[in-house]
């Protein structure tokens, strides 16, 4: 046999839930905690330097926060990171394995910036109050400082997964990681972690056991904070403008999901602004901690949002121009064209004997292959649902063409067989998966559904696509180890 | 000197066996200080290292949890595809390491907190949370290594991976844990405590020895590459060992010294030893990994990282010399 080629993963299912959600979901709590963080450094800080003018309860605030910041941040922030890295591997393993053989340097050098702020913090935390000013500004100074450093640096990898940029044309991984969407998505992230501190400030001045005049007074200091908010229109529209042409198309209609979160994500975010820029600092509003909560609440919705927006502007590709959502490569698309994508697939199927036949089967494969990553089969996104109108030759029509179908979905990366299998596999999902089917093999229907897998081509609608040659080091095929007998299938 | 002589990749691997070495000595205090505070909790005694590893866990928890990432980074540049692999057959399971993770954390904070009865409720769930993650890792660690079980492995659904090595290697790295637990505490303990964490340190080595003997008798050996780093790990156990008889006799002396330094150094060749077998599946690096760039960047960060730290300790140690 030959060569598989693409290394193969084995692939779970989370029932109902797409993969997308599950990643989504973990990956929303850590961004939120983790720019916590870091405003939370940034704002302590500054209220350290007003304890030591004498500004009253700036200290006993500051000491409170940090004790919030600990108990939250520092626990369940450091652990949802970790989190991330198991859930990517068991969303997109080939993806998050691109991201570390590209970046494993910067993501050491992130590293020891994060281990400098988990000593500063947890220093701070355990001897703060017995240290002396200069001491404190300092370990302040330093947590604050390598938090940002931890943003500064994680930043470039993320953004190069939607805009790599001059990366693609060979120009080194500094080309890749300081990408065109690098200082906008930056500055995007810092001016939410000022303000998520802001509201977090807020919300902890208000269980302190001091009277409403003074809350009022620290909660005019910490609104400063919140400042940041009214440049996020300038940094989202700068951030729209370097994102490739098609992803902006998406984001401004041409997707209606994704204008739909945009619009969430840009409505939150102006809720709060005009709260905290109109009532807190120009009218000098107080701000009790159901507000403080409910502002939070929809800065959390705003987080979800954005990041689903993020996430979802990649589309089709999990990494532009190298790695498709599928976690297949625009050249192994062509050769799994010729070989199809389940020939070399190791893993069987765990609920084989479900299926009423060996077509059945196959598409089931092609399902785990090449559908699992975005879509369920009768769940979240489910195929069944979306095709369900569809007559048969058009549902083979669009799975042939599918980038042509929807442009954000990639080239179908196999062969007629594959198309014909993942057809009557919907059908059959579709009918309530009865005991018999009967298996399509008319040489016509092949024959046609290869005349539109040739009329689609190999390339995605939406460019940019790698130029061939021009990139040192392609993703990663498979290892060429003693262990190669039977090769991994990269997954989702 | 093997295995550290090919590129880029020997950087990786060095990197890998230092960083967890200094993970296993952190969590190692958390797990048996866990333990160790948990029997003073049931037993109603008020002990002077026991309460002062309770208040030191969900700190060194936190550097611990830390010091784990960079290991994992450099794990994942090694054995990708099959550490990927194996995370995928345990799929959901071995996800519930960092949520058994978030309890056990927590729980550590409430331990501090809380009175003598939640005491003992939260030191429980915490060590149980621990050692579920300590389990999972010794499975994931021999799973990634047997692809032949792979395919069936995931056609059958199983998420347990059923072999006869993970409870004498967890076993065997309690052991380990006790002993690095009495070397960090034996540092900030009177001179009565430290006889008894002397006494500590060498059951988690006796420990230790039952649980290789196990594995021996079920056909585990040292891969022959790694006799020299064995013989080198004997004479550092040998000189550990004679640190803590000594500690035993004058707590006073220079015992913990010599326990300290030869049970790092110790804990470094065990690394390696303990490498030796999964070397065979060592991928050749793959181009994009082999030529990124960043390496200067990193030695420059870890070397500020280093000296900042270095301050921060200092601050805190100058802290408590005035404090006592």
């Amino acid at each position: 046999m030959d060569p598989s080629p693409l290394p193969y993963y084995p692939v779970n299912e989370f029932g109902p839930l797409m993969k997308g959600l599950v990643i989504g979901g973990v990956g929303i709590l850590h961004v939120f905690l983790a720019q916590f963080a870091i405003g939370g450094g940034m704002l302590l800080y500054y209220f350290e330097r007003l304890a030591q003018r004498g500004v009253p309860d700036a200290r006993r605030f500051v000491d409170g926060y940090f004790r919030v910041l600990v108990l939250v941040s520092f626990v369940l922030g450091a652990l949802t990171g970790v989190a991330m890295w198991f859930t990517t591997i068991q969303v997109g393993a080939r993806t998050i394995g691109l991201m570390i053989d590209e970046f494993h340097w910067l993501w050491a050098t992130e590293w020891v910036w994060f281990a400098i702020e988990i000593t500063a913090g947890y220093a701070f935390f355990r001897f703060g109050p017995r240290l002396g000013d200069v001491a404190r500004r300092r370990l302040l100074a330093t947590y604050a400082f390598a938090s940002w450093m931890s943003l500064f640096w994680i930043n470039g990898i993320l953004s190069w997964q939607l805009t790599p940029g001059r990366w693609l044309d060979g120009a080194g991984m500094w080309a890749g990681f300081f990408n065109p969407s690098y200082w906008p998505s930056l500055l995007f992230r810092t001016a939410v972690a000022a303000t998520l501190a802001a509201l977090v400030a807020c919300l902890v001045i208000n269980t302190m056991a001091i009277d409403r005049e003074r809350k009022a007074a620290l909660i005019r200091r910490a609104s400063w904070f919140t400042l940041p908010i009214a440049a996020l229109p300038v940094l989202g529209a700068w951030f729209v403008a370097v994102i490739p042409a098609d992803s902006r198309q998406w984001l401004l209609g041409g997707s209606v999901a994704m204008t739909m979160f945009v619009g969430i994500a840009a409505a939150a975010s102006f809720l709060i602004g005009a709260y905290v820029v109109v009532g807190l600092v120009l009218r000098r509003l107080y701000i009790n901690g159901a507000t403080a909560t409910m502002l939070l609440v929809l800065a959390f919705g705003a987080t979800a949002a954005g990041e689903f927006v993020r996430e979802g502007a990649r589309k089709p590709y999990t990494v532009r121009g190298v790695l498709y959502s599928t976690s297949i490569t625009p050249a192994e698309v062509a050769a799994l064209r010729a070989t199809g994508v389940t020939t070399h697939d190791p893993y069987p199927l765990r609920d084989d004997a479900r299926y009423a036949n060996a077509q059945l089967r196959r598409g089931a494969k092609v399902h785990r292959a090449l559908c699992d990553a975005c879509h369920t089969m009768d769940g979240t996104n489910g195929i069944v649902h979306l095709t369900r109108a569809w007559t048969d030759d058009q549902l083979r029509l669009n799975v042939a063409k599918l980038q042509r179908t929807k442009a954000f979905m990639p080239p179908f990366a196999g062969n007629a067989e594959d198309v014909e299998a993942i057809v009557q596999l919907v059908r059959w999902e579709a009918a309530g998966a009865p005991p018999q089917w009967p298996v399509s093999d008319d040489p016509r229907t092949l024959a046609q559904v290869a005349t539109w897998l040739d009329e689609a081509g190999t390339e995605p609608v939406a460019p940019p696509v790698p130029r061939p040659g021009t990139r040192p080091g392609a993703p990663p095929g498979p290892p060429q180890t003693a262990q190669q007998g039977a090769p991994a299938r990269g997954a989702p | 000197m093997w295995p550290f002589s090919g590129g880029m990749p020997s950087v990786w691997l060095a990197l890998y066996l230092v960083t967890l070495a200094v993970h296993l000595a952190l969590i190692g205090f958390v797990v048996a200080g866990t333990g160790h505070a948990l029997v003073h909790a049931v037993r109603g005694t008020d002990d002077r290292v026991a309460e002062r590893t309770r208040d030191l866990l969900p700190f060194l928890l936190g550097l611990g949890i830390t010091a784990g990432v960079a290991p994992l980074l450099f794990l994942q540049l090694l054995y990708q595809r099959p550490f990927y692999t194996a995370n995928l057959l345990l799929g959901p399971r071995w996800g519930a390491v960092v949520p058994a993770l978030i309890a056990g954390f927590y729980a550590l904070y409430l331990a501090k907190a809380a009175g003598r009865r939640a005491r003992r409720l939260a030191l429980g769930v915490a060590l149980a949370c621990f050692g579920f993650v300590a389990w999972s890792w010794s499975e994931l660690h021999l799973l990634l290594q047997d692809e032949p079980a792979w395919a069936a492995m995931y056609a059958a659904g199983d998420r347990l991976y059923a072999n006869a090595s993970v409870v004498p290697r967890v076993v065997l790295w309690l052991g380990v844990m006790i002993t690095a637990y009495a070397t960090i505490a034996v540092w900030g303990a009177r001179r009565v405590d430290r006889r008894r964490l002397a006494g500590l340190a060498l059951a988690g080595r006796l420990l230790g020895a039952a649980a290789v003997g196990l594995l021996v008798a079920d056909g585990v050996s040292v891969h022959p590459a790694a006799h020299g780093w064995a013989i080198v790990l004997a004479g550092l156990l040998a000189a550990e060992l004679a640190g803590w008889l000594a500690t035993w006799r004058r707590p006073d002396g220079r015992g913990p010294h010599l326990a300290t330094a030869a049970g790092a150094l110790g804990l470094v060749a065990t690394m390696v030893v303990r490498e030796a077998p999964r070397l065979a599946i060592l991928e050749p690096p793959r181009a994009l990994a082999a030529e990124a760039s960043g390496f200067p960047v990193f030695v420059l960060t870890a070397v500020l990282g280093v000296l900042v730290i270095t301050q921060i300790v200092r601050t805190i140690r100058a802290v408590e010399r005035d404090v006592n």
